[in-house]
């Protein structure tokens, strides 16, 4: 599904982010990728969601090299991503309801069916009763669970959460792991970036771990 | 089609939440629009104005003061017998007299200072052909003077042209400065919208369907001014009417501008909706390429 071949990174005026790269993600798996901050997991998270291309090397999404697409076809590319990150990344200008429906908008999905996704959305994270709620208004734990409910809307087939439990207090985070659990027993791929080892204490699950931008291929605990 | 309508009622709401600023924007356009227009209507109505007078034939021909009733009698006979003229009317100096004392106080003066006159046709509105005319007429015994009335407004329908070039100036110059204005605020907006426009991008929105809204604000803006900018006019024409109504009823015209010109109306609402969607075209072309996601 995902596949990595000797990829680097380099940002101009910087040394390279991520060294010769290889890794492979098969559908329906939960990937951690781990590492000290400024290992180049949020490079490494953003190469896989199309956000930027390698500078060398090959990335690999569903059979198609993300450096030979064009302009006008990264956008498509995109949608098959839910993004989730450390900072919610929610707009504050408009409610709940209005914050899940954009991702719908954007793939042209209107009326009542957008309405009704929306709604089962909130249902998973639990926030259907704060649908007319603004996101300043919510807890640190249930903003991130609205930004999940976004991401999630549009019934994407990979998950990319980048430090999602980052600022998250221990129960809160517990919250968020089960509902990504939930997903990825539907089907859903899961890939997640976190610094913090507790996040996957109770689970066994592959891991990638960087370190100065190279990765330590994991084993398969 | 469904994008274009959310699209829309996204703008809508936006614009109703700032209402007061939207007005605002919309009240700088309509006064852009309205300057180059006013002078069109007032140019253009001068001009058909001018064309109607250029087309009458009518020369004025004034008598000496001590031309008396014989010689008159002899010109009379003269002028009817002249192939050049379709019609003549005499008012004798006495006529003239009345005429004024009815319509002006003038007891200041004690002894009729007025010609006997003749107001003639001419068959011919050929300028070369009138212009002979009147020379063979001031030739004539006891003539004074002929006036031939339409030479005012050869000059006027040549200061109006300049006037219509001026306007045509002054109109694209307005043009730029409201393409600017209007580029200006889709510009604010796209960066107070700039998280909006980020997320977006993260989620796959098209170049499109981030450039949707602003290009609707613009034509919006566009609309919403040059209806607003209709009121102005009409309410000005009125006013100016009801001004000139009175001065007209004095010189017995009944002069006064068209408060409806549909065409006009059609083509201001048209060229601002098209001045909106150019200034925010380009002010969100160039925002797109900046906002860089990564």
């Amino acid at each position: 599904m995902i596949k990595f071949d000797h990829v680097t990174k380099r940002y101009p005026a910087s040394d390279d982010v991520l060294k010769n790269v290889s890794m492979n993600i098969d559908a329906g798996e939960f990937v951690f990728v781990t590492g000290h901050s400024g290992a180049g997991k949020s490079t490494l998270l953003k190469l896989i969601a199309a956000i930027e291309r390698p500078t060398s090397g090959t990335v690999l999404i569903a059979n198609q090299n993300i450096s030979k697409l064009s302009e006008s076809a990264i956008p498509f590319m995109r949608r098959r991503f839910g993004l989730i990150f450390q900072d919610h990344k929610l707009l504050y200008d408009r409610n709940c309801f209005e914050n899940v429906i954009l991702p719908l908008h954007i793939n042209g999905i209107t009326g009542l069916d957008a309405a009704k996704r929306v709604r089962a959305a909130l249902d998973k994270v639990g926030l259907l009763n704060k649908e007319k709620a603004m996101p300043i208004t919510l807890s640190g734990g249930e903003q991130q669970r609205l930004a999940i409910a976004r991401a999630v809307v549009s019934r994407p087939s990979v998950l990319i959460a980048d430090e999602p439990t980052g600022n998250l207090d221990a129960s809160y985070a517990t919250d968020i792991m089960s509902i990504f659990q939930a997903f990825n027993q539907v089907g859903v791929t899961v890939i997640m970036a976190t610094h913090d080892a507790l996040n996957r204490y109770a689970m066994e699950k592959r891991v990638l771990h960087l370190d100065h931008g190279v990765l330590n291929q994991s084993e398969q605990k | 089609m469904n994008t274009h309508i959310q699209a829309l009622k996204l703008v809508l709401a936006r614009m109703r939440q700032k209402m007061l600023s939207t007005f605002m924007i919309s009240l700088v356009i309509a006064v852009a629009l309205c300057i180059p227009a006013l002078f069109y209507i007032g140019v253009n109505h001068l001009a058909t104005f001018s064309n109607q007078l250029q087309s009458e034939t009518e020369m004025s021909i004034f008598l000496k003061l001590d031309t008396d009733q014989t010689a008159i009698n002899a010109l009379k006979e003269s002028l009817a017998n002249n192939e050049a003229i379709k019609s003549v009317k005499f008012v004798s100096k006495e006529e003239a007299w009345q005429q004024l004392k009815a319509k002006v106080e003038t007891n200041d003066l004690e002894k009729n200072p007025l010609p006997d006159a003749f107001f003639i046709q001419s068959k011919s509105a050929e300028p070369a052909a009138l212009e002979a005319l009147k020379s063979s007429l001031s030739e004539l015994p006891n003539v004074e003077q002929v006036l031939l009335n339409t030479e005012w407004v050869k000059r006027l329908s040549a200061l109006l042209a300049l006037g219509k070039q001026i306007i045509l100036l002054v109109a694209g110059l307005l043009a730029v400065a409201l393409l600017v204005i209007i580029s200006n605020t889709v510009r604010m907006q796209i960066v107070t919208q700039k998280d909006e426009i980020i997320v977006s991008k993260l989620m796959g929105a098209t170049n499109g369907f981030i450039r949707t809204p602003f290009l609707y604000a613009g034509m919006l803006y566009g609309l919403f001014g040059g209806i607003l900018a209709i009121l102005m006019l009409i309410s000005m024409m009125w006013l100016f009417n009801l001004s000139i109504a009175q001065i007209s009823s004095l010189y017995h015209s009944d002069f006064s501008l068209p408060i409806y010109d549909n065409a006009l109306f059609i083509k201001i609402i048209l060229f601002a909706i098209a001045i909106g969607w150019l200034g925010s075209y380009l002010a969100v072309t160039r925002a797109i390429s900046s906002i860089k996601i990564n």
